[in-house]
């Protein structure tokens, strides 16, 4: 009996992306046991600019952003625009099960690497397109941003206060988002294809990701007309973020706990007056509710009231961590969450890599993410079987 | 009709509100056969509470809990069984369909799951290649935080979300609705696909473990790095990029009615100058460089929504664009519903619910990824509580008339809740008077061509919009 040693182990992947959503969706492949190597035009993606830098400085291999998405990669230089480096990326789609790319949609084609062309070369071809709106539609040749992805998908229009303009996430979620999703899909496909042998054309558009988690709000208009919109800035804060004496917490009624049990644990019996009993009386007295709580908790601690109230009353609570709470928690460690990595120009460093746990075939950690052009050798040289002045004269060209 | 990609496999679903069941609901359009469990006296609290969206037509009807907005969303396609698992028998059958099933899914806790004798060791012994899910706030493994309540809306913030998100300058701040429930429907998706494809490959099973506050970890790491190796905490940036100036909001024509624009070199800048009709803004030095924009952002966000304020928020968004300068309306739920670019696409797709269910048509979301060669889309609608029972218990399990009489006439299984629920109901002008909403169409069904009957003739009087602001 052959022991199968991950879900992926037969499957390579030429990750031609760029940014954070395309290099993430492939980087989860290979955590999974795929054979995943980037290609990168000369200079390097556009990735590699990306801050935080190690040590804020801005080198090309020293992008910290780069290195969370592009673990477990091998990693090529190609020049997809020069004929021959398009016919080079062809043979390597031949001996590939997926490509993952994040171009603006035509520009694969414009250089006859578009899913159609390369299926000719491999039938059993999954091409994975992630993009601001998709590969077809009005928007598909509009430009994207990060925070386009919030605008356009309505996760915006309910984010911040009435009397302020609506509000981003922080940081980079959509290109989180879509990365998973694109990982998704790419499986569902591999799943397909190997029933069926036929290869096909992924499209992942990020404003519809965002969208997707609009599902209390798209379907309340369908539904009845209604139209969410941003909390009001007084009265609103529970439920919400609000501040006790060391930084910030959000309390929420339900779990395991009664509004009784809410009041103990302020400490605060007026809380069991009609005029909070349910849900509808504390949104119309909210501001009177947000007073008592704050008072409440004026004089207690982040950590007292989240073990408190976690262990003691069951109740759903939170406490805003900072990333430093987060780089030294025990819950993280306990689920393997940091993975050490040792890069050759950074050096050891801890970086996120679990995101889930489970038996059999777990994330595995293999290497940490490609110097620019580090495997040019092994992958031209053995993998498609240049001779070593041939590797020579294409770089001398400017195609590798 | 073309294969789909999870034909032939049998998924029970066990979960409730938005993350499990959301899995489901999209493994249902990618082919599976899911069916849904509730106890007849634990439903989805999706079918009554605040997490359940509104009543069609905001009308509860006689069976209100088949009728809310946000449990039809989810549970598409999948088949409902009414099965009560606190009592013994109702387990029994529970372990006659896990023989049968080739993924199971469940966000109890892991207590529950052991009392129950169905936890992952148990379970193989009933289904040796069983693939078995479990969604918990902190996952099922060791751990501090291990039996601590949870749900998206206070994990925000626990997961450092919330440090990061807010006005610039101001206190930390929710982001989205249940936020990191996406983020764990789609790591259940990840991980039953590569589950699948072990089983088919090595015949093995598995258990997953997905613990939501990781996942939400997860996706602010480049501030967690630039902790561990800069020492720096992260800011909160309100609409700004860390990097590019200028980004933000600005005001539309219009009451609530917003663009973002997206400003990334000193081309996209030169094209919003003449743009705006302000050509010698390229020629300012204090504007020169993306370093000089940064420093002078205020400056430029007010020369900005000096030009945006009396345009519509689709003009900025179409003209910015065109000149290629990244430039988005912030769409609403309305927007969202009725945009020419998402129904171009197939994104929002009419679901049409049986004569007895009295909802007609409605509009959902589908998916986010299209697949060039096999059309997917939603397979039916949400379900109504118990409508399969039969189907499950007779259809799939064989169990005699007299089995399936015996269980009905002891209560486990049913088609009606056990524990009749309060019943919340508001008007719509008092939802958008509390500030639940921000304002409602009547006319939504014409605007999305979801009429039940032939569209009445126009009036002369135009009362399509009621509430705070005007289009």
């Amino acid at each position: 009996m052959t022991t199968i040693p991950s879900a992926l182990d037969d499957i390579r992947v030429l990750d031609v992306s760029q940014g954070i959503a395309g290099p993430l969706c492939a980087k989860l492949l290979g955590d999974f046991g795929a054979d995943v190597i980037k290609v990168e035009p000369a200079g390097g993606e556009c990735g590699r600019r990306m801050p935080p830098f190690f040590q804020d400085d801005p080198d090309p291999e020293k992008s910290l952003f780069f290195l969370l998405v592009n673990l477990n990669k091998r990693g090529i230089t190609l020049n997809l625009e020069k004929p021959q480096g398009a016919d080079i990326f062809k043979k390597l789609a031949r001996l590939a099960d997926v490509v993952v790319e994040t171009f603006p949609p035509g520009y694969l084609e414009s250089l006859g690497l578009d899913h159609a062309s390369l299926e000719r070369e491999n039938p059993g071809l999954v091409m994975t397109s992630i993009t601001p709106f998709g590969q077809s539609g009005p928007y598909s040749r509009y430009k994207g941003e990060e925070l386009l992805a919030y605008a356009m998908s309505g996760i915006m229009s309910i984010s911040g206060t009435t009397d302020r303009e609506p509000l981003k996430h922080g940081g980079f979620q959509a290109q989180y988002e879509a990365g998973f999703n694109g990982t998704m899909a790419t499986l569902f496909t591999l799943l397909l294809r190997d029933a069926t042998g036929a290869g096909q054309h992924v499209d992942v558009s990020i404003q519809e990701v965002v969208t997707s988690t609009m599902v209390a709000n798209q379907p309340f208009y369908s539904w009845a007309g209604g139209v969410q919109g941003r909390r009001r800035p007084v009265g609103t804060m529970f439920g919400n973020v609000m501040p006790c004496k060391d930084g910030y917490f959000v309390s929420q009624a339900g779990g395991g706990a009664s509004w009784d049990d809410l009041a103990e644990f302020y400490g605060r019996q007026e809380l069991k007056d009609e005029r909070f009993a349910d849900v509808d009386q504390r949104t119309v007295n909210g501001q009177a509710l947000d007073a008592i709580l704050i008072e409440a908790a004026k004089e207690r601690t982040m950590a007292e009231m989240f073990k408190t109230a976690s262990e003691q009353y069951r109740m759903l609570f939170g406490i805003v961590q900072t990333p430093a709470d987060l780089a030294h928690c025990a819950q993280l460690e306990a689920r393997e969450f940091y993975q050490n990595v040792e890069h050759p120009v950074i050096g050891k460093i801890n970086v996120p890599f679990r995101l889930w746990n489970m038996t059999e075939i777990p994330a595995r950690y293999r290497r940490p993410a490609p110097t620019l052009g580090q495997h040019n050798a092994e992958v031209y040289g053995r993998l498609l079987g240049y001779a070593e002045e041939e590797v020579t004269e294409l770089r001398e060209a400017g195609v590798i | 009709m073309a294969r789909l990609p999870l034909e032939g496999i049998r998924v029970i679903d066990s979960g409730h509100v938005f993350a499990v069941p959301y899995a489901g609901g999209l493994m249902a359009d990618l082919g599976a056969e899911v069916i849904k469990i509730e106890g007849p006296g634990r439903l989805d609290i999706t079918r009554y509470s605040p997490f359940s969206g509104v009543h069609a037509d905001n009308q509860p009807g006689t069976d209100p809990w088949n009728r809310t907005s946000n449990f039809n969303l989810i549970n598409r396609g999948k088949k409902s069984l009414a099965l009560d698992l606190s009592r013994a028998e109702g387990r029994e059958v529970l372990k006659d369909l896990i023989r049968v099933s080739d993924v199971f899914m469940e966000s109890f806790t892991p207590r529950v799951m052991r009392g129950w004798g169905l936890d992952y060791p148990n379970m193989k012994e009933l289904k040796p290649d069983i693939i078995m899910v479990s969604n918990t706030g902190y996952g099922s493994g060791p751990g501090p935080y291990l039996q601590y309540p949870a749900q998206a809306t206070t994990q925000e913030a626990t997961h450092g979300l919330a440090h990061v998100t807010g006005y610039r300058g101001d206190l930390p701040s929710k982001a989205g609705q249940s936020y990191v429930d996406f983020l764990a429907s789609w790591a259940c998706l990840m991980a039953i696909a590569l589950a699948l494809r072990y089983r088919n490959r090595s015949g093995k099973g598995s258990w997953i473990d997905v613990g939501m506050y990781q996942l939400g970890c997860y996706t602010i790491s480049e501030y967690i790095l630039d902790w561990l190796v800069n020492n720096r905490l992260g800011e909160r940036l309100g609409n700004r990029h860390p990097s590019y100036a200028p980004q933000g909001c600005y005001p539309c024509a219009g009451d609530d009615q917003w663009c973002v624009v997206s400003v990334r070199d000193d081309e996209e800048w030169a094209a919003l100058c003449h743009l705006m009709g302000k050509p010698e803004l390229t020629r300012e030095v204090r504007f020169a460089t993306n370093r000089d924009r940064i420093t002078h952002h205020d400056e430029i966000d007010a020369i900005i929504a000096q030009w945006t304020r009396n345009l519509a928020k689709v003009e900025v968004m179409e003209r910015l664009q065109g000149v290629g300068v990244p430039a988005g309306a912030v769409f609403d739920a309305r927007d969202v519903n009725l945009d020419p670019h998402l129904s171009s696409r197939g994104f929002l797709e009419t679901v049409r619910f049986p004569a007895e269910r009295r909802m007609g048509k409605r509009v959902i979301m589908g998916r986010p990824w299209r697949l060039s060669k096999t059309p997917l889309a939603v397979q039916g609608p949400g379900p109504a509580l118990g409508q399969h029972n039969r189907e499950v218990l007779q259809g799939i399990l064989g169990y005699s008339d007299g089995r399936y009489a015996d269980l009905e006439q002891a209560g486990i299984i049913d088609t009606r809740p056990t524990q009749p629920r309060p019943l919340s109901h508001m008007e719509m002008d008092e939802r958008v008077r509390q500030g639940r909403l921000a304002y409602y169409e009547p006319d939504f069904k014409e605007r999305l061509g979801i009429q039940d009957e032939p569209a009445p003739a126009p009036s002369d009087s135009s009362p399509a919009l009621i509430g705070n602001r005007h289009t």
